[in-house]
């Protein structure tokens, strides 16, 4: 078909259904208004100085070595975090997969591993400082050890480990588990060694997400603010800190912008990676047609104990900085005076109820419109064709790809003075929230109804359905697991967020992971603990909830939770 | 194709809605201060339990409400001057006057006197009334009591001591990027040195191997010294007073050749929604009302207002120590120069 045919038959499509061009009307509206249009602000404040050109702002602040240095040292954090937090993802997914683990004991890990992830940010970086350097419970009080220093590059790259390797262990472990085990299973039994078999059949099929995972991991930490903010020092500055530093230290925006936009390029060059060559590479699919499974022992006992106590090992360091949050939480003061007390729970029940309050209104209002975006913009660039479908989906993943640090500043620039005067309100941190994450919902929805075989649809037809019945009973139970799970995405980094929304809350909002940070600057360290438990217990809460329904649609709900990035 | 389609209008329908939705946000749920005529929104740089209970104290004594939100100093102004155009708060509240000192430049103060202003010593108020001062705060030595027993030292009483290898990366204290604590504390050395500038770097310099951190905040560094996962710093006296009152067992002192101390500030912005309120709470933060319930609450700052005693047990720590004042037109002129230069050899040689 040539373009102009193209041209006509998208034009046709949209004006036989006047609904489909309603909502990509009022799509298109949306994310100019809330993606380009903030971003576009901020570049302008970038290159301009008193209305004229300019590139010296960002040349100034991109040539100085020391921020030269910080862009070297967030490649090489985010290199390493990215690697090894692949490898330990891989541990556990296989373990999970293929250890042939009783049901409580993959419930456990399943725990252990969601904490980092459902935690507010700072949570594994505090617990860090208290068992590590000069005084720390571990260091000191364990080992003994003396004058060892908790800032720098190992702590942080140990602490941001801890937090997202979650993400490639959600990432692989559907895929290992979808590896058909008759396979390895032939191989086997034509004489090839475990060893051999994993080596040369499992490994190569998990290449993909395995890449995958990388670049995952990859971009979270180059866009991770919080950990390094607490656990960096001063002798391995990042950028994400630096850019905050710019402007809140040195009231520098311009500066800060141009930071900021130095991140871009590798997140964006990351994220293009992964959407157009990794995610077509992916060789196992799920199709209708089913296949017996052949028991297969793809390890050994041995190997089987070795990974599971390193499995057990990882998860009780994870459980251990949670029970050390917990117990903060209780005492009056850690470090000084270990009574138990309920204190810091009134505190926070009471000076902090407007941020619980403020916090859980805007997850709430955030979640039903962030899965219902989700779902929607996945829905027309899948199965309706209409002019610019590729680039809406490009467009509505900017948000996604960017580091929340520029995000914020750019919704700051953008929203304060009319026409668009939003700052102050909850619509900012909604907006925020539903264009930032709700494009897990979009992917989730995308992935979903590729994998929806024509014939699928077209059998229920050959049957005797109508199209409404096909769509209600095959389609949109397809797609409802896409809708709960941006639907959770959304709720939890409404509760988990900081990056961008600190520069969002106002007089009138507030959230929790804003509280945490000052009670962590206010050393009111009791607080910022109660917090973050709570944090955590209604994130699980949701979870369990969002699971449950899941369940009831029979689909697989572990897949879309692999996008929980950012900070 | 009928459900479709009827899915999809009503999709549409709730998209569209979204902008309505925005507005009964505005009408509801977002307190406007057009209908709530009495209440006077402020961004306090004062930790919150120390800024609500003055602010409820206002509350009672004029019936004047204060919604406020607290950011550290740098994020207050920052903040102010991204929204200089169409200001949120009518009062920025605490802080150190040096952080006021750097909005005089991006034009954010509405100047006010209040009726305390002729009372007030000149490095109290802004000649013209762009900021006057609530508060001032020394800054003090804060050492962990078993890391000095441990090293069979002294609490240091010179800033020489700091330099004992015994300190080796056991010191924290500010960041001067972030921290006006900092600020305050690079114009002390300069001051005992006699604004030799050369000989106040090379002691930064010697000073830098035995700092474990530079914290973003003033007070960041006084739990790891109560925890003794540092041994010591330079503190604000207020924060290190709550260090201590929290439990941790630390040691107060002071160095023999004198220490700044900086005052705290409140100041009207220009574009005020509410600028009677504001000048209000000015007059009562400014006067002996609310600077004589910094011992009730137990805020150990030194109240700015020569009217108002202070505390006797404040008083007991600050016995004998030698404070200066930081000459602000010198430290105002200086001070951009000199944090690029603390930044360029000091933080990163």
């Amino acid at each position: 078909m040539n373009a102009t045919g193209r041209w006509k038959a998208a034009t046709t499509g949209m004006r036989n259904d006047p609904a489909v061009a309603a909502a990509v009307f009022v799509l298109w509206a949306l994310l100019a208004l809330f993606v380009v249009y903030p971003l576009a602000m901020l570049l302008a404040r970038v290159l301009t100085d008193n209305g004229a050109f300019t590139t010296a702002g960002l040349a100034a602040v991109l040539s100085d070595r020391h921020q030269i240095r910080a862009f070297g040292n967030s490649l090489l954090l985010a290199l390493m975090v990215g690697t090894a937090g692949t490898v330990l993802g891989f541990l556990f997914a296989f373990t999970a997969a293929r250890g042939r683990l009783p049901r409580w004991l993959l419930t456990a890990i399943d725990v252990a591993v969601l904490l980092p992830l459902v935690s507010p940010p700072f949570t594994t970086a505090i617990a860090m400082i208290f068992s590590f350097g000069p005084r720390g419970l571990i260091t000191y009080d364990l080992l003994g050890l003396k004058g060892v220093t908790v800032y720098g590059l190992t702590s942080t790259f140990f602490s941001e480990v801890l937090t997202f390797f979650p993400i490639a262990y959600l990432t692989l472990r559907p895929l290992l588990a979808a590896i058909d085990s008759n396979v390895e299973g032939m191989a086997f039994s034509l004489g090839a060694s475990r060893w051999r078999v994993f080596r040369t059949v499992t490994l190569p099929l998990t290449i993909p997400g395995l890449a995958n995972a990388f670049l995952l991991l990859f971009a979270a930490s180059l866009a991770d603010f919080a950990t390094p903010l607490i656990l960096a020092g001063n002798q391995f500055p990042v950028l994400p800190t630096q850019a905050y530093l710019q402007i809140t230290g040195l009231f520098d925006l311009r500066g800060g912008a141009a930071l900021s936009f130095a991140l871009l390029l590798p997140a964006l060059a990351v994220f293009l990676l992964q959407r157009y060559w990794v995610s077509r590479r992916y060789y196992v699919t799920i199709t209708g047609k089913g296949a017996g499974q052949t028991p297969f022992d793809s390890i050994s006992p041995a190997m089987r104990a070795v990974l599971l106590a390193a499995c057990a090992a990882v998860a009780l360091v994870v459980v251990y900085f949670y029970v050390l949050l917990l117990y903060a939480s209780l005492v009056v003061a850690l470090g000084a005076n270990h009574a138990f007390t309920l204190q810091h729970y009134r505190t926070i029940f009471s000076d902090g109820l407007k941020a619980i309050r403020d916090t859980l209104i805007i997850a709430a209002l955030a979640m039903p419109l962030g899965g219902l975006y989700g779902i929607l913009l996945g829905y027309l660039v899948t199965k309706k064709s209409f002019v610019g479908r590729r680039t809406m989906e490009l467009v509505s993943m900017i948000n996604y790809a960017l580091p929340g640090t520029i995000v914020g500043i750019a919704y700051l620039i953008a929203f304060n003075e009319p026409p668009l005067e939003l700052t102050g309100t909850a619509l900012i941190i909604i907006a925020c929230y539903i264009f930032r994450y709700g494009p897990t919902g979009i992917r989730a929805t995308v992935a979903l109804l590729q994998q929806i075989d024509k014939s699928l649809e077209e059998a229920s037809q050959g049957l005797g359905a109508g199209s409404g019945v096909t769509f209600r009973r095959v389609t949109l139970p397809l797609i409802m697991p896409a809708f709960f799970a941006g639907l959770g995405v959304v709720f939890i980094r409404s509760m988990t967020a900081i990056s961008a929304t600190i520069f969002l809350v106002s007089i009138s909002w507030t959230l929790i992971t804003v509280k945490i940070l000052e009670n962590i600057t206010e050393l009111s360290l009791g607080p910022a603990a109660a917090f973050s438990v709570l944090v955590v217990a209604i994130v699980f809460a949701v979870i369990a909830i969002i699971g449950r329904v899941l369940h009831l649609f029979r689909a697989p709900g572990a897949m879309p939770m692999t996008s929980l990035l950012g900070g | 194709m009928n459900i479709i389609r009827a899915f999809l209008r009503s999709a549409a329908r709730a998209i569209a809605a979204v902008p309505l939705l925005g507005l009964a946000l505005f009408a509801q749920l977002v307190p406007t201060p057009a209908v709530a005529v009495d209440t006077l929104n402020v961004y306090s740089i004062w930790p919150e339990n120390w800024a609500r209970p003055m602010f409820e104290e206002f509350e009672k004594a004029t019936g004047i409400k204060v919604n406020f939100v607290r950011f550290s100093s740098g994020e207050a102004l920052a903040r102010v001057i991204a929204e200089k155009n169409n200001p949120r708060v009518d009062v920025l509240f605490g802080g150190p006057v040096e952080t006021f000192a750097a909005g005089i430049g991006e034009g954010l103060f509405e100047p006010y006197k209040p009726p305390s202003f002729a009372s007030l010593p000149p490095r109290f108020r802004h000649a013209d009334g762009q900021w006057i001062a609530i508060a001032d705060d020394p800054l003090v030595f804060m050492s962990n009591d078993k890391f000095i027993k441990e090293n069979g030292l002294k609490a240091p009483t010179s800033w020489n001591d700091l330099l004992a290898p015994a300190y080796k990366n056991m010191l924290q204290m500010a960041d001067a990027r972030t921290s006006g604590t900092a600020v305050t504390r690079i114009f002390s050395v300069l001051e005992v040195n006699g604004r030799d500038e050369n000989k106040a770097f090379d002691y930064m310099k010697k000073l830098r191997p035995n700092v474990q951190l530079y914290t973003k905040s003033g007070g960041g560094g006084t739990l790891p010294v109560g925890l003794g996962q540092a041994g010591a710093g330079i503190f604000f006296i207020v924060d290190a007073l709550d260090t201590k009152a929290k439990g941790y067992e630390v040691t107060i002192s002071f160095p023999k050749e004198g220490i700044g101390t900086a005052a705290e500030g409140i100041a009207l912005l220009k574009g005020a929604k509410n600028p009677a309120l504001g000048k209000k709470l000015i007059d009562w933060a400014t006067s002996p009302a609310m600077q004589g319930l910094f011992a009730k609450y137990k805020i150990n700052f030194v109240p700015a207002h020569p009217d108002v005693a202070l505390e006797p047990s404040l008083a007991a720590v600050l016995q004998g120590a030698k404070i200066f004042p930081i000459d602000a037109d010198y430290a105002g002129a200086n001070r951009k120069r000199i944090v690029d230069r603390w930044i360029a050899e000091v933080l990163n040689p």
